[in-house]
C-alpha cells in the first residue's frame, strides 16, 4: 500500500498520541499540543484530526472487551497503530535526509548564524 | 435376524402387559439420557472443542501477569511488539509464532457498509492455526511481507451480512475507503477474539515501542514438548527481559509469561463448572443404570414362573438370555429415543440461555452428530448393562424348584434381593454425592447473594448506545448524551438518569494512576484503577454514597480545572487517614500528563462482581471528557415502577434525538450481576436438579426393594404376625433391613461427596469444599427420604391380615 504522508498537524497529533497514555485523549492531547508544540487549537480540531487518522489506519480506537458485541464496539481511547508509527518514522527520516549537511544552520536564525 | 425380530415383538408385547413399569423405566432412561446428552453437547460445543483448529492442545497463546501492577494473567492486548519478538526469537519450544492487533474497519461491499472488528496479522496465521479458508485462499508470503491490500472475511459475517455470496471472493471491497481484494472466507467458528476481517499488518514490528502492549500472539508448541516445558522456557525469557529493561519499566519486576491452549484461554472461566457438570452427569447415568437394573430385577422376579415354563419347554439358556436382554434394550431404545427428543429441546433451551446471558463463549451449541452418537452409545450401553445382571440371574432358575415353589425364600430369590440391595446402596451413594455437591453450590450461592454491592443496585435499567462514527464526530458525542439524559430525566417514572463508560459489575477499563507526592510505588505494586467517565448524576442514579467533598456538577466543563472523584478503595490505599480532597492525581505514568484535582470521595462498589473484592475506581466528568468515547451506557433509576416498563419511553426519547440510533444490551444492574454469576448459577441449578432427580431415583429404588420384599415375604410376615409379633416390630424389622444398604451406600457416598467437594472448590464462594452443613443437610434429607420410601411399603406389609396372608401364599 502506498504511504500517504500526513500533514504537519496530523504528525503533531500522531506524535502526541505516541507520547501519551491514551486515557481522556482529547483533553490531554490538546494540552500536549499547546505546551510542547505551541499550537493553540480547539478540541474539535483535535477530534477531527484523530477521526481522520483513524480512517487512514494510523491510530485506532482501543477496544474495551474481548467479545464481539452487537451494536458496534466502542471507539475509545485512541492508540498509535504500527502503520502510524511507520509514517512518523519515515517522515522524520525524510526530514533528516534533507537536513543532512545543513547542521550548521541556514543562516536564517539569528542565534545560529555563525556562517 | 428373524429371532431378533421375534424377541423384539415379544418384548414389546410383554411390556404392554405392564405399562406402568415400562413407562417408569422409559421415563428414567429418557431423563438420564436427555440430561447427559444436553450436558455433553454443551460441554463439547462450548468447552472442549469450540474451535475447528486441529490439535487444539498444541495451539497456544502467551499471557502475561504483572504482580507489580496487581494485574493477573491476561491474554488480551497484553504484549508489546518487542516482547513478541523476544519470545519468537528466544523460544525453542514454540514454533510458528504469529501476532496480531485489533481495531475497527469499515468494509464497503456495493451499497453495504459494515463496521467490522478486525485483526491485523504479523506473519502467516494459517499454518499456525492449521486451517485454510473454506472459500478462496489465505495470504501469500509476498502479500504478508508487503502488506498488500488483501482481506479475508469470517464465515459468520460472510453469511449474515454479505448474503453468503461466493462471487465476493476475489472481488474488490473498500476498507476505510481503500480498495482491497477479498481473497478468502474463513471456515465457521475459526474465530480469533471475534474478529470478522483479517488483513496483513504490512508494517514491521520494529516501529512499535516496548511499552505499547496492544498485541497478542498465538503459536504452536513444538511436537513432543509439554506445556510445562514451554512455560519453564517462557519464565527464563521473562527473567531476561526484566533484567534488561526493568530499570525503565518497573512493571517487569516479577512479571510472568505463561502459555495456555487457545481453547483454554477462551473457556477458562466456565471450564470448572463444565467439568463438574460432566462428572455429575456421569454419576447420574450410573444412577439411572442402577435404578433401571433394580426395577428390572424386581420385574423379572415376577416372571420366574414364565421363564421356568419356557425352560421346561426346551428354551435354551442363550435364547432366554437374548430374549431378556432384548426386552431391556427395547426399554433403553424407547428411553433413548425420548431422551434424544428431550435433548433437542434441552440444547435449544441452553443455547438460548447462553445467548441471553451473553457468556463470553465462542462455541456453537447445537445438536451435533457426536452428540447423537453419544446418546446412542449411552442408550445401548445402559441397555446391555441393565439387562445383563437381571437376565443372568433369571435365566438360571432351578426349573423344578421354581415350578414347585414360587419363591419362598429360595436361593435364587436371596441372590436377587442381594443384588437389589447392592443397587440400592449404589443409588444412595450416588444420590448423596450429587446432593452434597448441589448443597455446597447452593450454600455458596446464597452467601454470594448476601454480599452487598455497595450501592442501591435495584431498580436501575441500563443500556448501551454506540454512536456511529460516520454520523457523530467526536465533538457531537457529549452534547448528544447530555441532551439524552435531560430528556430521559424528564420522563414520568424516572427518578434519575445518567451516563457512564462502564458500571458495576461490568467495569473493564483500567488505567495506571499516579498520586501526587506518591510517585514512587506503594505497597510493592504500581497503582491501577478502573477509570470511568460519568455524567454528574451518576452517583445519585446508582445510589453510590458520597463520603467527602462533592461529586460532579455544571462547573466541570471543558476549560475548567480537571477534576476527578475517587472511591474509598483508592482513598484508603493512597491517603490512609488524610483527606484526599484537594490532592491531585494523574491518569497514566507519563509526567507530561495533566494533574486532576480530587474533589470528592465516594463509596466503593463491587465493580467486578459480588465474588470479587471492590477494585480501585476513579471517575472523571463527562463534561470534560465528552468526546473520549463514542460509547456510553445510559443508566436510569425508576421511581416506584418496574424499571423495564420505562423502556418504551426511553426508546422514544432516543428516537426523538436520533431516529436511527439503536440501543443495545438492555438489562437492569441486578440482571448484570446475575448474568455475571451465570456459570455459577447454571452449575448450581443443574447440580441441584440432578441431586433432586437422584434423590427421586434412590427413593424409587428403595421403595421398590421394600415393596418387593413385602410382596415375597407375605407368608413370612403372616407367620410372624400369627405367632404374636406386633405390627410395629414387623415394620421396624423391614425398615431396618432396608436401611442396611442405605447406610452402607451413605458411607460410600460421603467419601464421594468429599472428593466432589474438593473438585468444586474453585466454584465455591466463602464455603469450604468440606462444608459440614451441606454434608449433614444432604445426609439428613437422604435419610428422611430413604426412611419414608421404606416405611410406606413396610407399613402396608405390617397391616396384612395374617390369616389371609398365609392362605394366599399357601395357595400359590
Amino acid at each position: 500500500m502506498a504511504v500517504r504522508h500526513p500533514g504537519e498537524f496530523e504528525q503533531l497529533v500522531l506524535l502526541a498520541v505516541a507520547r501519551l497514555e491514551d486515557w481522556g485523549y482529547g483533553v490531554t492531547l490538546r494540552r500536549q499540543l499547546e505546551e510542547r508544540a505551541g499550537r493553540r487549537c480547539s478540541l474539535g480540531a483535535v477530534y477531527a484530526t484523530l477521526d481522520r487518522l483513524e480512517a487512514k489506519g494510523y491510530v485506532s480506537s482501543r477496544q474495551g472487551e474481548p467479545t464481539a458485541e452487537r451494536g458496534g464496539r466502542a471507539k475509545r481511547l485512541f492508540r498509535l497503530e504500527p502503520s502510524g508509527a511507520r509514517v512518523l518514522v519515515e517522515a522524520r527520516e525524510t526530514f533528516d535526509r534533507m537536513w543532512d549537511g545543513l547542521d550548521d544552520g541556514l543562516g536564517l536564525k539569528p542565534e545560529g548564524g555563525a556562517a | 435376524m428373524l429371532t431378533l425380530w421375534q424377541d423384539f415383538r415379544y418384548g414389546l408385547r410383554s411390556l404392554r402387559r405392564s405399562p406402568g413399569f415400562a413407562l417408569l423405566v422409559v421415563f428414567i432412561f429418557a431423563l438420564g439420557i436427555g440430561a447427559a446428552t444436553v450436558i455433553w453437547s454443551v460441554v463439547d460445543g462450548v468447552v472442549l472443542r469450540p474451535f475447528p483448529f486441529p490439535e487444539p492442545g498444541r495451539l497456544v497463546g502467551v499471557g502475561s501477569a504483572y504482580p507489580r501492577l496487581d494485574r493477573g494473567l491476561g491474554f488480551f492486548e497484553n504484549l508489546s511488539a518487542p516482547e513478541i519478538t523476544d519470545i519468537a526469537e528466544q523460544s525453542r519450544s514454540l514454533q510458528g509464532v504469529v501476532a496480531w492487533d485489533m481495531g475497527q474497519r469499515q468494509v464497503t461491499v456495493g451499497e453495504t457498509t459494515e463496521n467490522l472488528f478486525s485483526a491485523f496479522w504479523w506473519g502467516n496465521a494459517f499454518p499456525t492455526l492449521g486451517v485454510e479458508p473454506i472459500l478462496g485462499r489465505g495470504f501469500t508470503a509476498d502479500e504478508i511481507a508487503q502488506g498488500a491490500p488483501v482481506a479475508i472475511l469470517s464465515h459468520r459475517v460472510w453469511q449474515t451480512r454479505f448474503g453468503a455470496d461466493p462471487d465476493l471472493v476475489s472481488g474488490v471491497v473498500r476498507i476505510n475507503g481503500d480498495p482491497y481484494t477479498l481473497v478468502g472466507v474463513m471456515p465457521p467458528r475459526a474465530l480469533i477474539y471475534g474478529t470478522d476481517l483479517w488483513i496483513p499488518m504490512g508494517v514491521g514490528m520494529e516501529v512499535m515501542p516496548r511499552k505499547r502492549r496492544q498485541f497478542q500472539l498465538i503459536a504452536r508448541v513444538v511436537p513432543g514438548v509439554s506445556l510445562a516445558e514451554v512455560n519453564e522456557e517462557l519464565s527464563v525469557i521473562a527473567g531476561r527481559t526484566a533484567q534488561e529493561h526493568g530499570a525503565e519499566l518497573p512493571e517487569y519486576e516479577g512479571w510472568i509469561l505463561e502459555a495456555m491452549s487457545w481453547t483454554d484461554i477462551n473457556v477458562r472461566q466456565v471450564k470448572p463448572a463444565a467439568f463438574v457438570l460432566l462428572v455429575a452427569v456421569g454419576f447420574m447415568l450410573l444412577l439411572v443404570a442402577a435404578n433401571a437394573a433394580s426395577l428390572l430385577l424386581t420385574r423379572m422376579s415376577g416372571r420366574r414362573r414364565e421363564i421356568a415354563v419356557r425352560t421346561a419347554l426346551g428354551a435354551g439358556r442363550g435364547r432366554l438370555l437374548r430374549q431378556l436382554l432384548t426386552e431391556s434394550l427395547v426399554l433403553a431404545t424407547l428411553g433413548g429415543a425420548m431422551g434424544t427428543a428431550l435433548s433437542y429441546l434441552g440444547v435449544h433451551a441452553v443455547a438460548a440461555a447462553i445467548d441471553s446471558v451473553g457468556l463470553p463463549l465462542p462455541g456453537d451449541v447445537s445438536v451435533s452428530g457426536s452428540m447423537l452418537l453419544f446418546a446412542g452409545l449411552v442408550t445401548l450401553g445402559i441397555g446391555l448393562l441393565v439387562g445383563i445382571v437381571p437376565a443372568w440371574q433369571t435365566s438360571r432358575p432351578e426349573v423344578r424348584e421354581t415350578l414347585g415353589s414360587e419363591g419362598h425364600g429360595s436361593v435364587g430369590s436371596r441372590v436377587r434381593s442381594r443384588w437389589q440391595r447392592v443397587f440400592v446402596g449404589a443409588e444412595v451413594a450416588l444420590a448423596l454425592v450429587l446432593l452434597a455437591g448441589g448443597g455446597l453450590l447452593v450454600r455458596s450461592f446464597l452467601k454470594l447473594q448476601a454480599v452487598e454491592p455497595g450501592f442501591a443496585a435495584e431498580d436501575v435499567l441500563t443500556m448501551r448506545l454506540t454512536l456511529a462514527q460516520e454520523r457523530y464526530d467526536s465533538t457531537r458525542i457529549g452534547p448528544f448524551f447530555e441532551e439524552l439524559v435531560r430528556r430521559v430525566e424528564a420522563l414520568p417514572g424516572v427518578a434519575s438518569a445518567s451516563t457512564a463508560t462502564q458500571f458495576p459489575p461490568r467495569s473493564f477499563s483500567q488505567r495506571e494512576i499516579v498520586v501526587e507526592g506518591l510517585e514512587s510505588a506503594v505497597e510493592g505494586t504500581l497503582p491501577v484503577a478502573f477509570a470511568t467517565i460519568a455524567s454528574p448524576d451518576y452517583f445519585e442514579t446508582l445510589g453510590i454514597p458520597l463520603r467527602r467533598g462533592r461529586t460532579f456538577d455544571e462547573r466541570d466543563r471543558e476549560g475548567a480545572p480537571l477534576v476527578v472523584v475517587i472511591d474509598e478503595t483508592v482513598a484508603r490505599r493512597y491517603f490512609a487517614d488524610r483527606n484526599p480532597v484537594g490532592k491531585r492525581l494523574r491518569v497514566g505514568a507519563s509526567e507530561e500528563l495533566p494533574w486532576f484535582e480530587i474533589v470528592g470521595v465516594v463509596g466503593a462498589t463491587h465493580n467486578r462482581g459480588l465474588d470479587v473484592e471492590p477494585q480501585s475506581e476513579i471517575y472523571a466528568p463527562l463534561g470534560q471528557f465528552s468526546g473520549a468515547s463514542n460509547q456510553h451506557f445510559l443508566l436510569v433509576r425508576s421511581a416506584g415502577v418496574d424499571p423495564h416498563t420505562l423502556l418504551p419511553s426511553i426508546r422514544e426519547a432516543v428516537r426523538s434525538l436520533d431516529p436511527e440510533q439503536p440501543v443495545y444490551a438492555i438489562q437492569t444492574i441486578e440482571e448484570a450481576y446475575a448474568s455475571g454469576a451465570a456459570p455459577r448459577r447454571v452449575a448450581t441449578t443443574l447440580l441441584s436438579l440432578f441431586g433432586a432427580f437422584a434423590l427421586m431415583l434412590a427413593a424409587v429404588g428403595i421403595y421398590g426393594v421394600v415393596a418387593y420384599t413385602v410382596g415375597h415375604r407375605t407368608r413370612e410376615i403372616g407367620l410372624r404376625l400369627a405367632l404374636g409379633a406386633r405390627r410395629g416390630e414387623v415394620r421396624r424389622l423391614m425398615v431396618r433391613q432396608a436401611m442396611v444398604p442405605v447406610a452402607l451406600g451413605g458411607v460410600l457416598g460421603l467419601v464421594g461427596a468429599l472428593a466432589l467437594g474438593r473438585a468444586l472448590s474453585g466454584l465455591l464462594f466463602e464455603v469450604g469444599g468440606y462444608d459440614p452443613l451441606a454434608l449433614i443437610g444432604s445426609v439428613a434429607v437422604l435419610a428422611a427420604i430413604a426412611f419414608l420410601a421404606s416405611y410406606l411399603p413396610a407399613r402396608r406389609g405390617s397391616n396384612l391380615d395374617p390369616v389371609a396372608a398365609l392362605r394366599e401364599e399357601g395357595g400359590g
